[in-house]
């Protein structure tokens, strides 16, 4: 195994980091205190991953409103029709009963980070030794003129998961046929690179199984390019021909208008009457990292990459969305990895446990069509400066059916994988 | 690479699979089995098409492992996964499986 000087340096201040506590783990006089702020796929994980392997060193409490998770990843096949909406939801029993974790079912109000304590909506406060922030995303409602929370109820993003995401597939599934949908997709950098092309795919399945031929789906990107672009165009040229029309900068000239109340998009280039509005707005780092001042100018939150720990504040890490992950993609995949190498760090900061070198990787699969998913993944290592990708894939527009049929079986024990990870 | 080195890398890793055992070498398993847990289940339990892996013989995960790093299997995601494991890593990784019993 390889370990570079930096891993020594850092198992040493890991050391030296239990002594300047007083080493009080040491003698079992206290736990160390871990607190995890979202439960999500990178909080599930660190707070599984640190309470079950740290023998009970490490008291964790998992900070989560919600009583069950519903998984982001897997949203755009729920609204294809190919899962119910309960297969994408999941309990955090496991972890509580199984690992030991505390939950705490509210919301977080705030961090005193000089005190390390962390307050709850419900006024309590809890003191941390070491603070895990994994908020996900939050929106930028106002990045779009006429988008708000409450203009998400006629225009719906589903770009969190719950309400939002039903709201949105009883609206697919409304759409007459000839009926045109026009999908507003995020500046970099967002949740889910793939997500909005693998949504449209999903959108044209759902017309198209269902005798809506005629349906239009128009893409008003705020990018000229996107993640695995030259797979998925291909891909709906072959399946949904003529159905969807993906249009950049420099061709609609930039959203000028957003009017609900008549599902009305104006851009440059056109105005649209449409019978179904997808914003997806630009977006930041949840509310609390930013609250915290944890984030700088890109809106996340930045890391050191050989722990994820915040390099603004040492007894912090962020993990998952919320995080600048360098050249990894904001993905369940890639959350999950980062958690992994946070919780390492963590116990060997806290419970004096072996460190070791950070390693990152991810795959995205995406479906487009019954049978025809595509993937795109890497892997990563730290460097100073960011998590750095050391090499990659993506899948060809020359696949054969037998290799995207395989990519979605694939894709389907991935999804029962992580799961099983998160909350088993 | 030839089969005949592929062979005499596998023998070579197995020969270095029984210092696992030790406490050090567990861990680096441990460690590096989180990786394989984001799709293969610590349960025993395949879905879909990621098969299980828990409680296999160490040679049968070696020979995928290096199967996959060498591109005679030609997974990209496992490829992905393998191709950065050095032949430690390999043998912890099958350690830390063999020793785990699938829950039916």
């Amino acid at each position: 195994m390889r370990i570079n000087r930096r891993h020594f340096l850092a198992g040493a201040t890991a050391a030296a980091g239990t002594a300047a506590l007083g080493m009080p783990f040491a003698f079992g006089q206290a736990r160390a205190k871990l607190i995890v702020i979202g439960g999500g796929a990178a909080g599930a994980t660190v707070a599984k991953y640190v309470a079950k392997e740290s023998g009970g060193a490490i008291e964790v409490t998992l900070v989560e409103p919600l009583t069950q998770y519903a998984t982001c990843f897997f949203s755009n096949l729920y609204l294809g029709g190919f899962r119910s909406y309960e297969d994408n939801v999941h309990s955090y029993d496991a972890l509580a009963g199984t690992h030991g974790v505390k939950i705490q079912q509210q919301a977080a109000a705030g961090i005193d980070r000089d005190k390390r304590e962390v307050t709850l909506a419900d006024g309590t406060v809890l003191p941390y030794d070491r603070l895990v922030v994994s908020p996900g995303i939050d929106l930028k409602f106002g990045s779009i003129e006429g988008y708000s929370e409450a203009a998400a109820e006629k225009m719906p993003h589903a770009w969190k998961p719950g309400a939002q995401t039903k709201l949105l597939k009883a609206m697919i599934d409304a759409v007459p046929d000839g009926g045109l949908v026009v999908m507003i997709a995020p500046p970099n950098p967002f949740r889910c690179p793939p997500g909005p092309y693998e949504r449209v795919s999903m959108m044209a399945h759902a017309f198209k199984s269902s005798g809506r031929d005629k349906c239009r789906i128009i893409i008003v990107d705020a990018k000229d390019k996107f993640s695995k672009q030259g797979v998925f165009q291909p891909a709906w040229e072959k399946h949904y021909p003529g159905m969807i029309e993906w249009l950049t900068p420099d061709i609609h000239g930039g959203v000028k208008s957003l009017d609900p109340a008549t599902n009305t998009v104006v851009t440059d280039f056109e105005t649209y009457k449409a019978a179904l509005v997808n914003v997806i707005p630009a977006q930041t780092a949840g509310k609390i990292a930013v609250d915290t001042g944890l984030t700088n100018e890109s809106g996340f939150c930045p890391i050191d990459a050989f722990s994820m720990k915040s390099k603004l504040d040492p007894n912090i890490y962020v993990v998952g969305d919320a995080c600048n992950p360098g050249d990894m993609p904001k993905s369940a995949f890639a959350a999950n990895s980062q958690a992994k190498v946070a919780a390492m760090s963590i116990r060997a900061e806290l419970a004096g446990a072996r460190a070791f070198p950070a390693r990152f990787a991810n795959t995205c699969w995406s479906l487009v069509e019954t049978d025809d998913c595509i993937k795109v993944g890497g892997r990563y290592e730290p460097t100073e400066e960011k998590i750095k990708q050391v090499e990659g894939f993506v899948s060809k527009p020359t696949d054969t059916a037998d290799i995207r049929a395989q990519n979605y079986q694939e894709s389907l024990g991935w999804y029962a994988g992580i799961t099983a990870d998160m909350f088993s | 690479m030839s089969i005949e080195a592929v062979a005499r890398l596998i023998a070579s890793i197995l020969a270095l699979a029984p210092g696992f055992a030790q406490a050090a070498d567990a861990e680096l398993g441990q460690y590096l089995s989180a990786e394989c847990l984001t799709c293969h289940q610590l349960s025993g339990h395949g879905t879909g098409g990621i098969p299980p892996i828990v409680g296999l013989p160490e040679d049968h995960i070696v020979e995928a492992l290096l199967a996959y790093k060498t591109g005679e299997r030609s997974n990209e995601v496992m490829h992905n996964i393998a191709a950065r494991l050095s032949t430690e890593e390999i043998a912890a990784l099958a350690a830390y499986f063999a020793a785990h019993k699938p829950k039916h």
